[in-house]
């Protein structure tokens, strides 16, 4: 589905808390983001068609942290997700399980601290 | 354009300080101004990099504020922050007013405390260095600084079969050339076996395989032949600084283990001084977690790409090796102070081109080269100096 205005990080969230990943498509050079931008970062075309991407993806890379910042308990896993969209979209999310690099996960919940950001399972 | 020269160069110990910023600046900064002898009547302009004092002191405003502690004050003083890389952008920019003849002589300085003589213990400082990733899409998922650079290496290790050992044996280098640098904050040696024995902070990233929390300062003179002239410090010329960027959130990025802002960077630097890879005799490069030495040793084409780790295991980046890298013992064992890191590369390679290193000095250097990089190679500076003819 496409919608008219230019994707913000409140609708972004909005969705991701429906279970749903909004991204951007380039109208110039098709790249294809998994997080709001005002223009394209390939190109830096501003026509952005706000998209639905894909919630199921392959681990492009991870990492366990166990020194964590404040507000986080250590012993928690990061990685990028990439969409394989023909753009090329990643997003960067929790992981839960033991998936690792090449494995296939899918967006199974939301991790709300200070924002609200995608757990991949 | 004019050309640019490194006139004077100084830097307080890497470590633990107990001092307010003007004044651990100040020991950094009138020693690279005596090293040049520059009196602060000759200083047209002051360039700071400090990266983070407005969260870890609640000190900002800070150029005007430390030229004001050594005597500077009247004079134009900017403050620079680009995360790791900071003081080398203020480097960049100082050479870049003194080509053009817009000032004469500028002193460049970086200076941060990140240990916890600021009051701030190892969460806190964790969570003020993530700041430097994405706001809404990095930092709420819990990503580390380590935890950046272990997605980027994780990464590598999977492409090219980069083991754990390999990155040990960086830090194993680098520790030992840090036992010859009485400035460094880690003065001992290690081994493979403790770097595999210490607890893991991020994978693949354990303890020894990271920089240390750091305090410390560092200061350059730069200078055009015109200021050069009225001094009289010993100059090493500045024969190319490149400066890139690459998008942020690191998802973004096209090649995780590019670090390509790196690349961009060494080429733009490569150009300006008219030389290659293959000419440069010693590297002071951004080594804040092992896997980061591996991936700027391929982004500067001293290694093919896939190579970083077999290459540094077999001793070709050693201090006798190939290509000596990080003969200062590194961010790793000489400590990263954010905001000085930058210029501190500077005064390592000027010691280096003037033959003042001693016992850690590369035989017979000409060409240097500095990788300055921030953030999750965000930014990335590569500034090349050259033995003055
Ligand atoms: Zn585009
Ligand atoms: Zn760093």
């Amino acid at each position: 589905m496409t919608v008219d205005e230019r994707l913000t990080h409140a609708r972004w969230t909005e969705a991701l808390r429906d279970g749903r990943l909004l991204g951007q498509r380039c109208s110039e050079c098709d790249t294809v983001t998994a997080t709001p931008e005002a223009a394209c970062p390939a190109c830096g075309a501003r026509g952005l068609e706000t998209i639905d991407l894909p919630t199921s993806g392959i681990v492009h890379t991870a990492t366990t942290i166990e020194v964590s910042p404040t507000e986080f308990d250590a012993g928690y896993r990061v990685a990028v997700i990439d969409l394989e969209t023909d753009g090329g979209a990643r997003v960067t999310a929790r992981l839960e399980g033991e998936a690792s690099i090449g494995d296939r996960v899918e967006l199974t919940d939301v991790l709300e601290v200070r924002e609200t950001v995608p757990v991949f399972s | 354009m004019e050309g640019a020269s490194v006139v004077g160069v100084g830097m307080t110990d890497f470590g633990v300080h107990d001092q307010p910023l003007p004044e651990l600046f100040a020991d950094a900064a009138f020693e690279a101004m005596d090293d040049a002898g520059a009196d602060a009547d000759v200083i047209d302009a002051f360039y700071l990099g400090n990266a983070m004092g407005g969260q870890t002191e609640s000190d900002t405003h800070l150029a005007p504020t430390l030229a004001s502690h050594i005597g500077l004050a009247g004079i134009p003083c900017s403050r620079f922050e680009d995360a790791c890389a900071t003081s080398s952008n203020a480097f960049k920019h100082a050479v870049e007013a003194v080509r053009a003849g817009t000032h004469d002589v500028v002193l460049v300085g970086g200076v941060e405390r990140c240990t916890p003589s600021t009051g701030l213990e190892t969460p806190e400082m964790t969570a003020i260095f993530a700041s430097a990733s994405h706001r809404q899409y990095e930092q709420p998922t819990g990503l580390t600084f380590p935890g950046v650079f272990g997605l980027l290496t994780t990464r590598h290790m999977h492409e090219h079969g980069t083991t754990e050992e390999h990155l040990a044996e960086i830090a194993v280098k680098n520790h030992a050339n840090g036992t010859l640098n009485s400035r460094a904050q880690f003065g001992k040696e290690t081994t493979v076996e403790a770097v595999l024995d210490s607890p893991v902070v991020a994978s693949p990233f354990r303890l020894l395989d990271c920089c240390p929390f750091s305090d410390g300062a560092s200061a350059v003179v730069v200078a055009n032949a015109a200021g050069a002239s009225t001094l009289t410090g010993d100059p090493v010329t500045v024969a190319g600084v490149g400066h890139a960027t690459d998008v942020i959130p690191l998802a973004e990025k096209a090649d995780l283990t590019a670090t390509q802002s790196a690349r961009d960077a060494a080429s733009q630097a490569y150009e300006q001084a008219g030389i290659g890879p293959a000419d440069v005799d010693v590297v002071e490069l951004h080594d804040c977690f092992t896997g980061a030495e591996v991936l700027a040793i391929e982004a500067l084409g001293l290694v093919e790409d896939g190579e970083g780790g077999p290459a540094s295991a077999r001793g070709e980046t050693a201090l006798d090796g190939r290509i000596p890298v990080n003969p200062s013992g590194g961010l790793k064992a000489k400590g990263h102070p954010i905001g000085a890191t930058g210029a501190a590369q500077i005064v390592e390679l000027v010691e280096h081109l003037r033959g003042e290193a001693g016992e850690r000095q590369v035989e017979d250097a000409s060409t240097g080269l500095a990788h300055n990089l921030g953030g999750d190679a965000g930014t990335t500076i590569v500034s090349i100096l050259e033995v003055a003819r």
